[in-house]
């Protein structure tokens, strides 16, 4: 399963939960079109889990789905712990585990090997964990893990696109948006929620 | 003397906070902010306390709270903001959330208080003012009780601005 599959299953399943990723996820999403509600952790490697654990608690009746990095998880492990200290039961959390750091630019090795992200989930209290490695499961089970009484983890294994940067395709520079839209998502996801009066 | 003037009461803290319709404290504990920790952990109406396992998560949890509309305050100590200067920079500043920040100058000589930060020989307190200024991050000092107004300040400074501020605990908050 590749991430841009991965992510159309989880998009095609979201209906009106609100929808934070990170890092390559966030790049499918755009892909796919993802709208409202929706908001992104960038560039802010590790900050999804517990952006979307405050969003869970201020919205209890809203599903909130995180679709996080390996990578990223890692530099926040403690946020597992963080979101189990309140165990908000809309809190849907998904793993890209693709083993590698700027994946599909450089793809650079994770600094562990195997990691059980499912054993590590559910070792902080997750209740509910899954380990999904194809895009025909994860069709077939996404509604059951969203319709679930969270909080869920779901590790899905990801096959790393090839890289992209090398010596005849070297870096380009970044737009200004990869530093502005948080920002503007997090104004746009406000208004979006405070004209639905949930809050 | 157990408690002095530079003690300010936990309840007057309560108070402040309650003032200004915070309804979730987010927090990783402080050493001077104990007694206010114990009054909320017994439960204070109103305000939801959140725990962290660190303060890069509560400036995450905090600004995930605001953007869905909830009006938080962060708990942390001096070496809180040391650890979370980029998640800061990422939530407060490019995301323009409106954080509140109390936080405790831990390690502060008791012989400093009432005396300028910048006297103190501990690099964990001098740094804070310093660190924040760099972030343009706006702080006020809470020294003894004259200062609570100065809460009032900081929450409408961060709501009208869309930036985080930071109220500076310079003493152990008061048991009494």
């Amino acid at each position: 399963m590749n991430i841009l599959t991965a992510c159309q299953a989880i998009q095609e399943a979201r209906g009106h939960a609100i929808l934070i990723a990170t890092m390559g996820a966030m790049v499918a999403f755009d892909k796919l079109n993802a709208g409202q509600p929706r908001l992104n952790s960038v560039p802010l490697m590790g900050g999804s889990a517990s952006l979307g654990m405050g969003l869970a608690l201020a919205h209890p009746d809203r599903i909130i789905i995180v679709v996080d990095g390996d990578a990223s998880l890692l530099m926040q492990l403690g946020a597992l712990v963080t979101v189990m200290g309140k165990s908000p039961g809309n809190f849907h959390h998904f793993l890209i585990s693709n083993g590698t750091q700027f994946s599909g630019l450089s793809n650079l090795p994770l600094p562990g090997r195997q990691i059980d992200y499912c054993a590590l989930a559910a070792a902080a209290g997750y209740p509910i964990t899954h380990r999904i490695q194809d895009e025909k499961n994860l069709t077939m089970r996404i509604e059951d893990i969203l319709s679930s009484h969270g909080p869920s983890f779901t590790d899905l294994i990801i096959e790393p696109d090839p890289p992209i940067f090398g010596p005849n395709s070297p870096q380009q520079d970044w737009s200004d948006h990869q530093f502005t839209r948080m920002g503007d998502e997090a104004r746009q996801l406000a208004t979006w929620l405070a004209s639905r009066g949930a809050a | 003397m157990l408690q002095n003037k530079f003690n300010i009461p936990a309840g007057a803290y309560i108070s402040a906070l309650q003032r200004n319709r915070v309804d979730y404290v987010v927090t990783v504990p402080d050493w001077v902010q104990l007694a206010l920790h114990c009054q909320l952990q017994a439960g204070v109406e109103g305000i939801e306390l959140v725990q962290c396992c660190n303060e890069d998560q509560a400036v995450c949890v905090a600004a995930g709270l605001s953007i869905g509309g909830k009006n938080p305050v962060l708990i942390v100590q001096n070496q809180g903001i040391y650890g979370c200067v980029n998640s800061i920079r990422a939530l407060g500043l490019d995301a323009q959330q409106p954080l509140v920040f109390m936080v405790g100058q831990f390690g502060r000589e008791f012989s400093n208080f009432g005396k300028s930060p910048n006297l103190s020989r501990r690099n964990t307190v001098r740094y804070l003012e310093p660190v924040l200024d760099a972030l343009d991050v706006r702080h006020w000092c809470l020294e003894d009780e004259s200062d609570l107004p100065k809460i009032d300040q900081a929450f409408s400074y961060a709501q009208r601005t869309s930036r985080p501020t930071a109220l500076i605990v310079g003493a152990p908050t008061g048991w009494l």
